[in-house]
């Protein structure tokens, strides 16, 4: 019984000796080298889809509450100075920005509410936030605030999409935002599926480059082609003259071919003349 | 058995979803499917292929397909007819005027009016037509993917 067992178990390691092809645990012999791409945190500018920084404010710009003062025109330069940014904290930095932002799309001086003045303000938290985020990586709190925002900001993008796609444009091209819709099958980043789509796309590449050399091939044997064509009429058509046959090739149809073959060559000429 | 039935029809609605084919459209078709078990109809997406060489209908327009005579190759069987709703300019049919969202254009336009009007504001007359930020910072008539690969270059359709 032994003996028959032990004889059972060698006869796939005989077969795979011989060649037989493997499914499992195939090894492609292409030489196509993958690099996971380095995970990106989804609050980063590269994620969210800010193409802008928050720029620095300008420190001697007043704070809101003091914006449209009368008694700091007439003021002290040192009280000015004193009322100015420069001695204000960073949020208020932030505060003035996040203004800025909506005056670039207000529909009228006393707009907040509109879909484009909260998608600015929004926008201008968001970069407010990532600079910090930058300054301070562990702090959750504001981390969690970024991504909140960030997701609130994309599903009304997508809400303005579909209402006025118009309008849409117009502010991503005013607040320098990338709109990516989520990819509508969610995929794990894996070696295996990484590798089968890079040999796809390498086969592909394949014949395509095969396609293309055989196109040429073609077009450079066109124009000897069409001389002997042209020849070949011409013989016909004299062969049915001389036999009395009624004659089915006319000088139109060799015209034609002659036309067609001029045309070739002048092009022909014009690439060489461009190549040089 | 729904992609029969949605064969066999002459004239379809279809939602155009992102397709880089560069002569055809790629519509989705809805359709109910009777569940036999529990005699309740679900939503069943079918996905037809229509000839348009001037690749008119864009991601999310609602579009009117007929079905060819002859199929024009394996996969277009359709052309397109008509765009029924275009994407992002909806327009009330009872009253002809265009609607953002739950108000009429030329109501927002009376608020901002009575509000003083501001010139940063959106203006309808001076917009470009649907299409002039594609690929530029509008990203969404095409499919994306997770980037996968790091091959150095730059791949704008990678999330």
């Amino acid at each position: 019984m032994n003996a028959i067992c032990s004889s059972i178990k060698l006869i796939p390691s005989n077969l795979s000796n011989l060649g037989s092809l493997r499914n499992y645990a195939f090894k492609s012999d292409l030489k196509i080298k993958w690099t996971k791409p380095e995970k990106i945190a989804c609050f980063r500018p590269e994620k969210s889809g800010d193409l802008e920084g928050m720029p620095d404010i300008d420190k001697s710009r007043y704070p809101l509450q003091f914006k449209n003062c009368k008694e700091l025109e007439n003021a002290d330069e040192n009280v000015k100075r004193l009322f100015s940014l420069q001695f204000h904290r960073r949020s208020q930095h932030t505060n003035v920005y996040i203004n800025d932002m909506m005056d670039q799309v207000r529909r009228h001086p006393m707009d907040k509410g509109s879909m484009e003045a909260r998608i600015a303000r929004w926008t201008g938290a968001i970069r407010s936030l990532q600079i910090q985020m930058d300054v301070h990586p562990r702090n959750k709190k504001a981390k969690v605030n970024l991504k909140e925002l960030i997701e609130k900001r994309n599903k009304h993008l997508k809400y303005l999409r579909n209402w006025d796609y118009r309008r849409f444009e117009w502010l991503l091209e005013n607040l320098q935002i990338a709109y990516k819709p989520v990819p509508s099958e969610y995929e794990r980043v894996s070696r295996k599926g990484s590798l089968t789509k890079l040999t796809q796309i390498y086969c592909d590449n394949v014949v395509q480059e095969r396609l293309d050399t055989y196109r040429e091939q073609l077009q450079e044997e066109q124009p000897k082609f069409l001389e002997e064509k042209i020849n070949t009429l011409e013989f016909l058509q004299q062969e049915q003259k001389d036999c009395g046959v009624e004659v089915t090739i006319t000088q139109e149809d060799i015209d034609k071919v002659k036309e067609k073959l001029k045309v070739l060559l002048e092009e022909k000429a014009k690439k060489a003349e461009d190549l040089e | 058995m729904a992609l029969a039935a949605a064969t066999k029809s002459l004239q379809l609605i279809g939602e155009c979803v992102p397709c880089v084919k560069q002569n055809a459209s790629k519509f989705k078709i809805k359709r109910l499917e009777l569940d036999q078990h529990l005699l309740m109809y679900f939503r069943k997406d079918d996905y037809i292929f229509a000839h348009d060489p001037e690749k008119k209908c864009k991601t999310g327009d609602i579009v009117l397909i007929e079905k060819l005579p002859e199929k024009l190759s394996r996969l277009i069987t359709h052309k397109v007819k008509e765009i029924v709703y275009p994407l992002g300019d909806v327009t009330d049919p009872f009253t002809g005027k265009n609607v953002v969202a739950g108000k009429f254009r030329d109501q927002i336009d009376k608020v901002n009016q009575a509000y003083g009007k501001l010139p940063t504001g959106f203006d309808y007359t001076k917009a470009p037509k649907r299409g002039w930020q594609e690929d530029k910072k509008d990203f969404s008539h095409v499919e994306t993917y997770a980037k996968y690969h790091e091959d150095g270059k730059d791949q704008p359709y990678s999330v």
